[in-house]
């Protein structure tokens, strides 16, 4: 039948859709993303290290050995104790005879547990004090700022130096005892998660209010509010997609940032109990024995600045991707 | 400007006060005490110590004589040693503040000629250097350059000590200092070379060249003076942070510092003195917290108070 032209069509908008499609602000900030090379380099050695550990500690496709298992002497009746790199031991074995590839590998896992545990909870609580602060009127901004104040009033290690101390090792309702000698390392894991997230929540706090502030008074949000949005539709689909992308990159450099406050409280001698591994205490115990095998030291380090290194790229190529003013 | 730092002077004691009351309680809520070694002492000798040292008192009670003692600036007594943290600050204290001054002089010194070099040659051979350099001191924490430098110029090279602090002996000197301003010197790098790159595009730069001044001239005298006003913002932090954070530089290379004692009084719990050295950093950092802020003032004239 025959269109009617007094009768008007209905306009066909999948076809207007697709020859003006926008790019949304996301898939056009993951091109600017992809298209620097050394962001995608730095992302993709990220995820192998992430897969190479997840798998190296949980089958045995990358790691024949116990990261605890001590050999003094091999079959063959020679000593296994601090050879260099092998077949058999990839990276050599350390002073007790342990192999160092699989203590490696414990040692990234717990960190990478820390660096993104730690960051969960920055996050989590930064991003809603940081809109409590911003939104909730003027008391609640008051008590926040002065809870941020105090936390940013200790110097950083020394906080969570004592935080550790104190929560480690103790009896709590659900995350259990804690005793360092059974389970050992999901105790550590938990408290040093908690002493460097006390510390490091400030900074996202203070950067999610200052956006959610600024955001308050866009011309966008002033429209929603005026043709009648709820304050909860303004907040979510217009002033916290916006905060997104600054907090994408805090978290990006947050990581490393816990991983690096992990290995210095480590390095002091406040890690993991002994069987079991960080990527600091790995560090402090090569440290040990440099006359005997500096090996042992040279491994954990090369693995700790590739993981800055990668996590500062990705970072500086996020903040230029997720903003449109470095548009090139 | 001076009711402005006044005012900021008394917004500083009800910090310090909450600072102490929260590592009071911190401190208490440490699982064991000072007194918990590997062989138990005879219960005589631990209600003697506990009274000796006011911990057999009920906690209010405790808390009411800290801060008394506070108000007199008694911070307290190291129970591990039996001496006043105040003497024990004093002997250690002015090691960690020669460490964190040296440091603190290696990174603006390299961290200005690197980030200037950079900066004037951009994209050539110096500005990969630079940002080579930058880049990478930004990714080796110190306790992880002080055993790569130790591995390489004291068992390799046998050029330096590894051991203890002696000013003025550069033989013990020059590592520690290198690890610790590594991390700082690349971000003073890092934020001279943008900001030169910036300013060097402004049109004045162009007119001081335009009429024939030379190079040295136009750096000295009219790219420096403002470029330098965001590196002067973050010398205050960095200051700050290296006066009172070389916990792990001082146990690295064994330096006697008050970093040093700080951890070893975590070890075994002496309250006394973790809270005395804790309040203490509190109370440097408020008051670098506090010029840094008066700084800003001073060196751009366009913020007012």
């Amino acid at each position: 039948m025959a269109a009617d032209p007094t009768i008007a069509q209905p306009f066909d908008f999948t076809a207007e859709q697709i020859l003006t499609k926008q790019r949304g602000l996301w898939s056009q900030a993951w091109q600017r993303l992809i298209r620097n090379r050394l962001a995608l380099v730095a992302g993709i050695i990220l995820l192998l290290v992430i897969v190479l550990t997840i798998l190296g500690t949980t089958t045995h496709l990358v790691q024949r050995h116990d990261p605890t298992q001590q050999i003094y002497v091999d079959a063959a009746g020679h000593s296994n104790v601090n050879q260099g790199p092998s077949s058999l031991h990839w990276l050599g074995t350390d002073t007790l005879g342990r192999d160092m590839w699989a203590r490696v590998l414990e040692a990234t896992l717990f960190s990478l547990k820390i660096g993104f545990g730690a960051e969960i909870v920055v996050v989590t609580v930064g991003i809603t004090l940081g809109m409590a602060s911003a939104l909730g009127g003027k008391v609640t901004d008051t008590v926040v700022s002065w809870i941020t104040d105090l936390a940013y009033g200790f110097p950083d290690l020394l906080a969570i130096i004592l935080v550790r101390q104190v929560i480690f090792g103790r009896n709590w309702p659900i995350i259990g005892t804690g005793d360092p000698q059974i389970p050992g390392v999901p105790s550590v894991l938990i408290s040093t998660i908690f002493a460097i997230s006390i510390v490091s929540w400030v900074t996202v706090c203070r950067l999610v209010r200052g956006q959610m502030l600024s955001i308050r008074e866009q011309d966008y949000v002033v429209a929603a509010k005026s043709i009648g949005a709820s304050p909860w539709r303004v907040v979510r689909t217009h002033m916290l997609p916006n905060t997104l992308g600054p907090v994408i990159v805090a978290i990006t450099f947050g990581i490393p940032r816990n991983i690096f406050a992990e290995a210095s409280i480590a390095f002091i001698g406040l890690g993991v109990p002994p069987p079991h591994a960080s990527l600091g205490s790995l560090v402090s115990d090569g440290y040990a024995h440099l006359q005997s095998n500096d090996l042992l030291v040279v491994w954990p380090a090369i693995v700790i600045g590739a993981l800055m290194l990668c996590f500062t790229f990705l970072g500086d190529g996020l903040r230029d991707a997720l903003d449109p003013r470095t548009k090139r | 400007m001076i009711a402005y730092t006044i005012r900021r002077i008394f917004l500083m004691l009800p910090l310090l006060l909450a600072i102490a009351t929260v590592t009071f309680f911190l401190m208490h809520a440490i699982q064991g005490g000072p007194f918990d070694q590997d062989k138990p002492l005879p219960p005589g000798t631990r209600i003697a110590l506990e009274q000796r040292y006011g911990l057999a008192k009920p906690l209010e009670e405790q808390y009411v004589t800290y801060l008394k003692n506070l108000a007199h600036f008694d911070l307290g007594i190291s129970i591990a040693t039996d001496r006043p943290v105040r003497d024990i600050i004093g002997e250690r204290f002015p090691i960690s503040v020669q460490l964190g001054i040296c440091a603190f002089a290696f990174a603006m010194i390299g961290g200005l000629a690197l980030g200037t070099i950079a900066a004037f040659n951009q994209n050539g051979i110096g500005d990969y250097i630079g940002v080579f350099v930058a880049t990478a001191g930004s990714a080796l924490p110190g306790f992880i350059l002080a055993p790569i430098l130790v591995i390489t110029f004291v068992l390799r090279l046998h050029w330096f000590d590894v051991l203890g602090w002696e000013f003025g002996n550069y033989h013990k000197m020059v590592l520690p200092i290198v690890a610790f301003g590594m991390l700082p010197m690349a971000l003073v790098a890092r934020i001279t070379r943008a900001s030169m790159l910036d300013v060097l595009r402004q049109d004045y730069i162009r007119t001081a060249r335009a009429k024939g001044l030379r190079e040295v001239r136009v750096v000295v005298r009219h790219a420096a003076k403002n470029a330098l006003i965001p590196v002067l913002t973050i010398s205050g932090p960095v200051f700050a942070g290296l006066i009172t954070g070389s916990f792990i530089i001082e146990r690295a290379f064994a330096i006697p510092g008050l970093g040093q004692e700080f951890v070893s009084a975590v070890l075994v719990r002496d309250y006394g003195e973790i809270m005395g050295v804790t309040l203490f950093y509190a109370f440097i950092f408020a008051v670098m917290t506090l010029i840094v802020d008066l700084m800003y003032a001073v060196a751009d004239p366009r913020i007012r108070y």
